[in-house]
């Protein structure tokens, strides 16, 4: 039936369709670049939705936990081996991405015969100060873009996506702590989570630190740390104090 | 899918040599020793590479941190040794990130003992031979204390229950050690850092003084061993100026 164009496009449209369905139970994940380095969150229930890929690389997604471990996988190894051959420096998010990533990503998208990886992610690359970080939004199709402002969210669905993200962008100010900048995360994980608009939503009173239920896991890429390596997972509710 | 980064490579990690007879002399790395302090385990080396007779540098680091709690100090031909700590590095950070947790002691002990062993061809002609020193401790263990190990070239392991040596000046500096932890008042062992860090740098001058491929270490023109310690807390870095620090403390 692919032969006939028509039918082929109409097999990628039920499939992006499949894949949204499919993506519907996940729950957004976050990065925010900060002056102490790049704060990554999400919210799940048991299992992990923020890693760390190489030195000064991280990655948080939602989706199916097969495929995120699969893609994290390919990460992984594409960082590693990059790292070993040249040098840590020439492990880019710009390389990574453009070579080893959203290509394998839309070849499985686009083979229609065999299953999808149902990822959504972000990856995120730590540079010497805020300016120099780079966050990169990456789909399920291999499709991606880089952001430049500092905030990024990836859920399911775009449109509260760019809300939260826009939410976001506008409520964080530069003196905020670490601490401020996760309970916003989490506040916009609540609304978006609960589908509340997010035109009338205010900055949380309390330093938000927990979901009722859930396990909150964050994660910073730290600046300041001396060492090759950066990531740290990070205890929130330690943070606040 | 199972932590291996070697597998991923798509030859041997580091490349073999195939010395002829008119080859040139190997460089050579020498002296690095290990010991037990109070703190924790202290790795010390000098900062000499020789190529027969000839210095070919007296700013060579030989003290290579492997990972967050694990390091090794290579004695033998550095172009092997840097590859095969780089390939650890590698190695250990891999497993670490793809499994989700650390590598347990014992293998990285064995990886290091693989990689000697897959490095036979060259030790066997005299061109590639690494005698390194292993110093860690097993990250997922919270009450574990460091360990060292040592090695023979072709990769078998030995604990060291009190200190450990390689390289051509190791000879004098295990005999002063033995003697140290037998008679001494106090014991290595029971040193705290800063009279550990002065005993590692008085035993490389000793060391130099009966081997020319020793040196690099003048406390009076303010040049230091390389002195690294290894505790449950991780590695630390003991700097030139914190070992003059040491040394006038120790030495008045």
């Amino acid at each position: 039936m692919t032969e006939e164009p028509y039918r082929w496009l109409e097999a990628i449209g039920n499939r992006r369709e499949y894949i949204r369905d499919q993506l519907k139970g996940g729950t957004p994940v976050f990065a925010i670049s900060r002056p102490e380095g790049i704060l990554l969150l999400g919210v799940g229930q048991g299992q992990s939705k923020v890693f760390e890929i190489y030195d000064h690389h991280a990655f948080a997604a939602l989706g199916h936990p097969v495929d995120i471990e699969k893609f994290r996988q390919s990460a992984i190894e594409a960082a590693h081996v990059e790292g070993f051959n040249r040098s840590a420096r020439d492990v880019t998010l710009r390389r990574l991405i453009s070579f080893a990533l959203s290509t394998s990503l839309k070849n499985s998208f686009e083979q229609i015969f065999s299953p999808p990886l149902m990822v959504e992610s972000i990856f995120a690359e730590l540079g010497g100060t805020p300016a120099q970080d780079v966050l990169v939004r990456v789909h399920y199709d291999g499709n991606h873009h880089y952001e430049t402002s500092g905030v990024l969210v990836a859920h399911h669905n775009a449109k509260p996506e760019e809300e939260a993200a826009g939410w976001l962008r506008k409520s964080l100010k530069p003196e905020d702590s670490l601490a401020q900048a996760a309970s916003l995360c989490l506040a916009a994980w609540k609304a978006m989570s609960e589908e509340k608009p997010f035109a009338d939503l205010t900055a949380p009173g309390q330093t938000l630190q927990q979901i009722e239920g859930k396990t909150v896991e964050a994660a910073l890429l730290d600046r300041r740390l001396p060492g090759p390596v950066h990531y740290r997972k990070i205890d929130l509710a330690r943070l606040a104090n | 899918m199972n932590g291996d980064f070697l597998a991923l490579l798509p030859k041997t990690a580091f490349p073999q040599f195939q010395a002829s007879d008119s080859a040139p002399v190997p460089l050579q790395a020498t002296t690095v020793f290990a010991f037990h302090c109070a703190e924790g385990v202290v790795i010390a080396g000098d900062h000499r590479a020789t190529a027969g007779n000839i210095v070919f540098s007296d700013k060579t680091e030989k003290i290579l941190e492997l990972d967050s709690h694990s390091l090794m100090a290579i004695a033998g031909v550095p172009a092997t040794a840097f590859e095969m700590a780089r390939t650890l590095q590698t190695t250990f950070e891999y497993y670490r990130r793809s499994q989700l947790q650390p590598m347990s002691l014992p293998a990285k002990t064995r990886a290091l003992s693989k990689l000697l062993r897959d490095n036979l061809p060259a030790t066997i002609q005299g061109y590639g031979i690494v005698s390194p020193i292993f110093a860690g401790v097993e990250i997922a263990d919270p009450d574990a204390r460091p360990v060292i190990y040592f090695y023979d070239p072709i990769g078998a392991q030995f604990e060291a229950a009190a200190y450990a040596g390689s390289g051509s000046g190791s000879g004098s500096i295990k005999s002063v050690l033995y003697h140290l932890e037998k008679w001494g008042q106090p014991k290595p062992a029971e040193m705290p850092l800063a009279q550990a860090a002065t005993l590692a740098n008085r035993l490389l001058m000793t060391a130099a003084e009966f081997d020319t491929a020793t040196g690099g270490v003048h406390p009076d023109r303010h040049l230091f061993a390389t002195i690294k310690l290894v505790s449950r807390e991780g590695i630390r870095s003991v700097s030139q100026e914190e070992q003059e620090q040491f040394w006038k403390e120790t030495t008045q």
